[in-house]
């Protein structure tokens, strides 16, 4: 088999190291995924850097000869463009016991997939994946949100934290009536 | 435009007006949730009202064109060679066909993929497939182009546009109060769009969501948990300090106003001193100038002078009738474009001031990001309390019981200044609902404009 071992420090990586680092993502992934699903946002706030960027640009329904323009770019509008503090923010809502949005609450399921390793620097990971967030939600409310991320992450005292979410959701015009959960 | 018979409305004018009982402040459930009104409405309020379509900024360029709709009829909004905006219904002439599928973009022409009619940006049929072997030169090219829009005009840069030929000005349909409410935004000075149109779909009524624009009486409960976090501050929200201004055809400005003491300290600044002060977090400004700490951006100078001096201590919500909030706290546009009696798709524009500094822009991007749409702070924890709003109409029983919005009905007075400008200044009510719900039900009793014209209710005046 052959794994892609761009941007590694001394190139000298083996498969097996590569292998195991695939595995320590995936578990990285897998568990922050939970915490979201179980409700442990505090938990999950601690598995993000402080310089954390976390982005969903808007998608728009564009022609072939215009497919540059499918994307929000940064510093243009976004459903989010959160700093860790955004997010801080955004969890004591959710616990405030006023956050009707999540109250009752949703009920989660964070699937990722197709998990990638895009690049490396330094002590960065970059990471692509495919993400499927289904949420149920009272007596008959079902929304599903796919789509594609480029996740970050960064070795940190040993230990792996997410510095960057950046989320491209599959569809144009959100079909919910909210986004009152977390990707 | 005449309605057919096929679509000739079931309701008559007197059980029409039955549903909007404005002695007594009640609603009909029924019209939010019955099909059959849902069709009047599409015909006698969006097919005959201005409907607002984009910002000159949204579309700089020749060929730039955006999808936008008028009530369910889809159309493309689109820069023509000439520099002029086009409204061109997007249904291909031949077979009906969706000619644009794109939500935006840049072209020279739309062809229809369907079978190759192809348009140019002015809506003339510029190319038919088979003119001569097929259609043997016969078909009238000339008579074969798009539908237009029958008006398509501007006010501030923001161009609306409206099927029906008999509808007035757009100036004189906005009316003072609709032409303060969207002043209020280009105070600022020239506004340039912010890429990117946020758009979801709620299940509720259109008209649910646009009358909870002027209802700061939820504030303190729907959103009471991003208040708790600071996100919004309780100042804000002055329930005791409200202003309501109403306009004719249903325009309506309501929420909160400036106390006189706030408004002296706000007209102390310069407006190189507001600017500094909106470059600032919230916290820091609150310790520079803890009493206009709620209000971002801050209103420069020359509001004053488009406002008058009781109308510039209005910071409520502006509704430009049908369904286009003027989000005046920022710099942002939302639509309620109805999509059935049971769903409307929630649309929103943002803009900056072409003039403000990168530390301004910063801060007003950072509120208008976190504030609404379908992430906001706020806009999250609206969507249920519309959908099931609406939704329990379709209950038999409950249908049978009205929505309830006799707030401060009666209590009231319609205060006039000198200059000629209306205004109630009261606490929290429901005034501005009641006055969308009153107009709402003329434009549907009318069966034209001309009928509507005379029919309208003039603004109010004594008491209300």
């Amino acid at each position: 088999m052959d794994f892609p071992a761009r941007g590694s420090r001394d190139g000298s990586e083996t498969s097996t190291e590569r292998v195991l680092l695939q595995f320590e993502i995936e578990q990285f992934l897998y568990r922050e995924a939970r915490l979201l699903d179980e409700r442990c946002f505090e938990e999950w706030l601690g598995l993000l850097t402080d310089d954390i960027h976390y982005w969903m640009p808007i998608r728009r329904t564009v022609t072939l000869d215009n497919i540059d323009l499918e994307f929000t770019k940064p510093g243009g509008m976004a459903y989010f463009d959160d700093t860790k503090t955004d997010l801080t923010v955004r969890v004591e809502k959710l616990v405030t016991g006023f956050s009707w949005a999540e109250d009752p609450p949703s009920r989660t399921r964070h699937f990722v997939s197709n998990v990638e390793i895009t690049g490396r620097d330094g002590d960065e990971i970059s990471v692509a994946l495919a993400f499927h967030l289904y949420r149920s939600r009272l007596e008959s409310v079902t929304d599903h949100f796919v789509g594609r991320r480029e996740d970050k992450l960064r070795r940190v005292d040993g230990a792996l934290r997410l510095c960057r979410r950046h989320i491209f959701c599959d569809h144009t015009v959100v079909r919910a009536t909210n986004l009152s959960v977390l990707f | 435009m005449s309605e057919t018979a096929a679509r000739r409305p079931p309701y008559g004018k007197a059980e029409i007006a039955s549903w909007v009982d404005n002695e007594r402040g009640l609603i009909d459930r029924n019209i939010y949730v019955d099909p059959e009104i849902y069709e009047m409405e599409l015909e006698r309020v969006f097919a005959r009202a201005w409907n607002f379509m984009c910002h000159e900024s949204h579309l700089p360029t020749v060929g730039d064109y955006l999808v936008s709709y008028i009530g369910e009829d889809q159309v493309i909004v689109v820069r023509d060679e000439d520099r002029l905006v086009q409204v061109l219904l997007n249904t291909c002439a031949h077979r009906g066909n969706q000619l644009c599928r794109a939500e935006m973009g840049n072209t020279k022409t739309f062809l229809c993929p369907y079978h190759g009619w192809t348009y140019g940006l002015d809506g003339k049929l510029v190319g038919l497939p088979g003119d001569e072997p097929y259609y043997r030169g016969k078909l009238d090219v000339s008579q074969w182009g798009l539908q237009k829009a029958a008006k398509v005009e501007s006010y501030n840069g923001l161009y609306f546009a409206t099927f029906d030929a008999n509808a007035p000005s757009l100036h004189d349909y906005l009316g003072e109060v609709g032409r303060l409410g969207i002043d209020q935004m280009s105070a600022y000075g020239e506004l340039v769009a912010v890429d990117g149109i946020q758009k979801n779909v709620i299940n509720c009524n259109w008209k649910i969501a646009v009358d909870n624009l002027l209802d700061w009486y939820h504030v303190n409960v729907s959103h009471r948990s991003a208040m708790r976090v600071g996100y919004v501050n309780n100042s804000m929200m002055q329930p005791r300090q409200q202003m309501v201004m109403l306009g004719e055809y249903g325009h309506t400005i309501g929420g909160p106003m400036l106390s006189q003491a706030q408004q002296a300290e706000l007209d102390a600044l310069s407006d190189s001193e507001r600017a500094e002060l909106d470059a600032l977090s919230i916290e820091e400004r609150a310790k520079l100038a803890p009493r206009i700490t709620e209000r971002r951006p801050i209103r420069p100078s020359r509001m004053k002078d488009l406002m008058g001096p009781v109308g510039v201590r209005a910071m409520g919500h502006p509704n430009i009738f049908p369904n286009l909030w003027i989000a005046s706290r920022a710099f942002q546009l939302s639509l309620r474009i109805p999509r059935g009696p049971l769903q409307t798709e929630i649309w929103w524009f943002t803009f900056l001031p072409k003039d403000y500094t990168e530390a301004q822009r910063r801060v007003a991007m950072k509120f208008m990001t976190h504030s609404f749409g379908p992430a906001g702070m706020l806009e999250q924890d609206d969507g249920e309390n519309w959908t099931f709003s609406t939704k329990s109409g379709l209950g038999r029983v409950a249908r049978r019981r009205p929505h309830n919005l006799q707030m401060a009905l009666g209590e009231d007075e319609m205060l006039e200044d000198p200059s000629g400008q209306k205004r109630i200044e009261t606490v929290v009510n429901e005034h501005g609902q009641r006055w969308t719900y009153r107009c709402w039900s003329e434009w549907l009793q009318a069966r034209t404009w001309d009928e509507l014209r005379q029919s309208r209710s003039p603004v109010p005046t004594g008491r209300i």
